[in-house]
């Protein structure tokens, strides 16, 4: 199947997780343990069973899958509806992030069928039977749904993205031909939801050193600003085995940006650059 | 001693649990062949061994050679050989892939899907038709 954008949703996938097991690599107070089941409210006719991990800090025990009977009927379109509605009607202690409702916040950014993306912008009919639900991959949870993203914008703080100028300041503002600000496109709308960064596999292994894609995209955005003039500052901190070259090209971040953003583009052209200046 | 707990104690007493990355994340095209890229490669290796201990053979001459030989033309030395052959051109097709994407090409999601595909079914063909020429050949 050839897939023209990240929102696709795969209709057919020959394995629906890779073949490790169950507990590969997992520390014990990360293994997840059956959790209970809220039935559907009486007189329910159009059901959906949503798995949702459930993690509470400040009770005894391990995180937990438990299964939801949604009323579809009683619900809005959106996963983040179908999340709304348990936390009105079924669990009110069910946490999770969420602000727009609109794919621009990137709160919500969420593990659904294995796959990352916005809770708000993903459709119920779109989900599986059941619908699976997790944080965030390959972070610290909280409680729930809600990850820890500290090391996320520790690392984002890494490559200081703002403006650096040493020529001074013009009266003005600091200009651009409508080509040069062209070379930002496709890379300033990042929202920072982490999805592609919590999809990438060498993050997984690698993240305490490994930048990983979103922030590597973020340098990109300002590596190919025309006004910025700390490229070889930029290169120079970039240019290390782990921050930037632990990227392997596996391509899951573009596979699951949902803003249709390329990470995988942006880390190729940083590599490029890096190579162009050596002569 | 009537100290108070300090933060790092209660994070002691009480790890954060990581949430799950490869046991649920679902593969994909990108994931599957890369992580396919990394077995060849290590298949690969342990073929270039067996390359060694075939020429060597070759070079102490028809006894050992023969012993060599009657291994590899066996049913399962083929089967070997077959899959050698097939890790053999996935990767060669992948480090062909890798290479134009270091030229910063064939990034849109569009193109990553069917130059992957291309790598799968390429190396399938190639498998395909070394063995039919070589069976050919050797009659």
């Amino acid at each position: 199947m050839i897939v023209e954008s990240s929102d696709q949703v795969a209709r057919f996938t020959l394995l629906k997780r890779f073949p490790v097991p169950r507990n590969f690599k997992v520390t014990p107070e990360s293994r997840i343990e059956k959790g209970r089941t809220w039935p559907a409210p009486p007189g329910a006719s159009r059901i959906k069973t949503f798995e949702v991990y459930r993690y509470d800090p400040e009770r005894d025990g391990n995180p937990r899958i438990d299964t939801f009977e949604v009323d579809l009927d009683d619900c809005g379109p959106m996963v983040l509806d179908a999340l709304i509605w348990i936390k009105n009607k079924v669990d009110s202690t069910l946490a999770f992030r969420r602000s727009c409702r609109e794919g621009v916040c990137g709160s919500c950014a969420m593990t659904l069928d294995g796959t990352n993306w916005l809770a708000c912008t993903r459709f119920i009919s779109d989900m599986s039977k059941p619908a699976t639900i997790y944080p965030l991959a390959n972070l610290p949870v909280i409680k729930d749904l809600v990850p820890d993203t500290t090391h996320l914008f520790a690392q984002y703080e890494m490559i200081e993205p703002w403006l650096h100028a040493t020529t001074p300041t013009p009266e003005k503002e600091r200009l651009q031909s409508p080509q040069e600000r062209s070379q930002v496109d496709g890379y300033y709308e990042c929202i920072l939801c982490f999805c592609c960064t919590s999809g990438c596999p060498s993050h997984w292994w690698n993240g305490d050193r490994f930048l990983g894609p979103a922030v590597l995209l973020q340098s990109w955005r300002w590596l190919a600003d025309s006004r910025d003039e700390a490229k070889e500052k930029r290169l120079d901190t970039l240019e290390d085995p782990f921050r930037l070259y632990r990227c392997h090209t596996i391509l899951n971040c573009t596979r699951t940006c949902p803003k249709g953003l390329n990470p995988g583009k942006a880390i190729a052209e940083i590599k490029k650059m890096v190579v162009e200046r050596e002569g | 001693m009537n100290s108070k707990p300090s933060i790092s104690d209660v994070t002691v007493a009480r790890r954060r649990p990581l949430s799950p990355n490869i046991q649920i994340y679902r593969p994909q095209l990108t994931s599957v062949l890369s992580i396919a890229n990394r077995i060849t490669g290590v298949v690969l290796s342990l073929g270039a061994v067996g390359l060694v201990i075939w020429l060597t053979a070759a070079a102490m001459g028809p006894r050992a050679y023969g012993a060599v030989h009657g291994v590899g033309s066996s049913w399962g030395g083929r089967i070997v050989l077959f899959g050698f052959t097939f890790a053999f051109f996935l990767h060669l097709c992948g480090g062909i892939r890798h290479l134009v994407w270091d030229t910063v090409h064939g990034f849109e999601l569009r193109s990553i899907y069917i130059s992957g595909w291309a790598v799968v079914g390429g190396s399938v063909a190639l498998t395909v038709a070394a063995w039919t020429v070589s069976l050919l050949l050797a009659g």
